[in-house]
């Protein structure tokens, strides 16, 4: 692994940036930049399975709502304090990984997706229909116990979490791990010929993607003091995050990042003027835009732009 | 560093297809042996039977006497046996350098993340089998079918091989490129590899085997030295297609 001082610089201006960023903008803003924060977690985290190892999932919703619902439940219902629903949420987020993996030790492509997609449909069906008095059924929860108060604190914490995912994630991708599970998305077979075991590598892109999701997903209703189904099992929640990972720029860890705030900013910014479902309109041909012209995503433009100001010097 | 390679009555069946039908053979240590035979004989069947990629519907498979068909592929790959494939599989999007370093890692999680690999070796091995230093970086879109070919052989070398099958490794190069691999194919036998190799140019495989073992419909037709075997009239009478 080796690390380059400019990485290292551009991570501590991105800290530092975001530390002094409450004295520089008002709470609305402040308050977007959560949203940007958690979308930038479940994109990342779709990102390690989906955008490295080449399993498209379109069932990532399925992982959130473990996290979220196993927290939001225990909480409410039990009593439990969320030091320890949190963690045990995110344990079950992990199983729930598992789930998604077994279909992706048979199939891939197309077929993998539609079963992701199915799990996340069943899950938004059985919590409804399954003990509502414990899932709230159709209209959720609410009441659940923050973690933070205002703005400032909910976006230091939000941040604190997704600096600490982002960063841990690109260091370890960073490694030969990063380039075997890319390789997996490449060419399965040839990573089976080089005399690697494919499952293990799998489960451990399942598992690390689920412990993100998980914690992403628990931390964010905590947040937001409650749970919507229709919120959270929506297509378009779903787009949302394949979106941010792909015109930010797949299998890149910083890609999904880059996404997530572009997204989210583009998004509130259309607001004003698009105040219905429009806006996804507009955010569909900007993504569809980006694509075409750039299929590696944002990153991939930034990197050519850099590459070519490193030339004129 | 060389291996036996001893196979027993093996036999593979797909639905109502016999395609490997109670075939036996053994590679010595340091031998290199041509299996030869029609299209359609059986003999990619064979290898990846070998590697475990299909498993065998009956018969076994030996590596230094020790019995490997309950081995995984990737286990069967750590004990020393590898393969190439007729239609090279390289990483698309990895450079020369970094599709070498997949077959050269650990199958250990743990030991990919906190060990960093032999960098050095890499390079060792893309030279070796005859790239230049420029084309380390280079992505496999750029390359010719021979570099292709030479790419998939120091991968596969990479993952330090007692005992290589090659598929085909002629196939879609040009005569240049042929000599090439030809070599490369010589110097591995001089440090004592063992060779179980595909062709269908007889001309340039000759020279590189120390025997012939031919097929046809999965069974075996002949074995011994190349001569011997490709004058035996059942083995012209299966590439001629008249029984």
């Amino acid at each position: 692994m080796r690390l380059r001082w400019h990485h290292l610089a551009l991570w501590a201006a991105l800290v530092l940036g975001m530390l002094l960023l409450p004295y520089l903008v008002g709470n609305g803003t402040l308050r977007t930049m959560i949203f940007a924060n958690y979308l930038a977690i479940f994109a990342i985290s779709w990102d390690v399975l989906s955008g490295r190892t080449g399993y498209v999932s379109f069932g990532h919703p399925f992982l959130i709502g473990i996290g979220a619902y196993t927290t939001a439940i225990l909480t409410k219902r039990f009593d439990v304090p969320v030091e320890i629903s949190i963690p045990l949420a995110v344990v079950a987020t992990m199983v729930g990984g598992l789930i998604v993996l077994l279909p992706a030790l048979r199939i891939k492509g197309s077929y993998f997706a539609l079963v992701t997609l199915a799990f996340m449909e069943l899950m938004y069906q059985l919590v409804q229909v399954i003990r509502p008095d414990l899932t709230g059924g159709t209209r959720g929860m609410s009441g659940l116990p923050t973690l933070t108060r205002g703005a400032v604190n909910g976006f230091y914490l939000s941040t604190a979490l997704m600096l600490a995912i982002a960063i841990s994630m690109w260091l370890l991708m960073r490694t030969r791990l990063g380039i075997a599970l890319a390789a997996i998305g490449m060419n399965e077979e040839s990573v089976r010929g080089s005399g690697l075991s494919v499952t293990r590598l799998k489960t451990f892109a399942f598992i690390t993607s689920a412990f993100i999701a998980g914690l992403g997903g628990a931390f964010y209703i905590h947040y937001l003091g409650s749970i919507a189904p229709r919120a959270l099992f929506d297509i378009n929640f779903l787009f949302t995050i394949i979106v941010a990972a792909l015109i930010g720029g797949a299998g890149t860890v910083v890609g999904p990042l880059i996404g997530a705030f572009f997204l989210t900013f583009l998004l509130e910014f259309l607001r004003p003027y698009l105040p219905g479902a429009e806006r996804y309109f507009v955010y569909g041909g900007m993504a569809l835009l980006i694509y075409m012209y750039q299929p590696k995503g944002i990153i991939a433009l930034f990197e050519a732009g850099l590459g070519r100001l490193g030339r004129s010097r | 560093m060389s291996v036996s390679l001893a196979v027993t009555g093996l036999v593979k069946r797909f639905g109502g297809l016999l395609a490997t039908d109670d075939l036996s053979f053994r590679i010595d240590p340091g031998e290199s042996v041509g299996l030869i035979g029609p299209n359609g004989a059986g003999k990619t069947t064979v290898f990846s039977q070998i590697m475990g990629e299909h498993r065998q519907t009956s018969g076994t498979i030996g590596l230094d006497g020790e019995e490997i068909s309950g081995l995984s592929t990737s286990a069967r790959i750590r004990r020393g046996v590898c393969r190439t494939y007729q239609v090279p599989r390289p990483f698309p999007d990895l450079t020369v350098a970094e599709n070498v370093r997949v077959g050269q890692m650990p199958d250990s999680i743990w030991e990919m993340i906190t060990r960093s690999g032999d960098r050095q070796r890499e390079v060792e091995l893309a030279l070796s089998v005859g790239f230049a230093k420029g084309d380390l970086d280079r992505k496999p879109s750029e390359l010719s079918m021979g570099n292709l070919r030479k790419l998939e052989m120091a991968r596969t070398l990479a993952t330090e091989p007692r005992l290589m099958l090659l598929d085909e490794v002629f196939a879609g190069l040009t005569a240049a490129e042929i000599s090439v691999i030809a070599e490369l194919v010589q110097s591995l036998r001089a440090d004592g590899m063992t060779f179980l190799i595909v062709s269908h140019d007889l001309k340039a495989l000759e020279p590189l085997i120390d025997r012939a073992i031919a097929i046809d419909r999965g069974a075996k037709v002949a074995e011994g030295p190349y001569l011997d075997v490709i004058k035996n009239p059942r083995v012209r009478a299966s590439y001629l297609g008249t029984s």
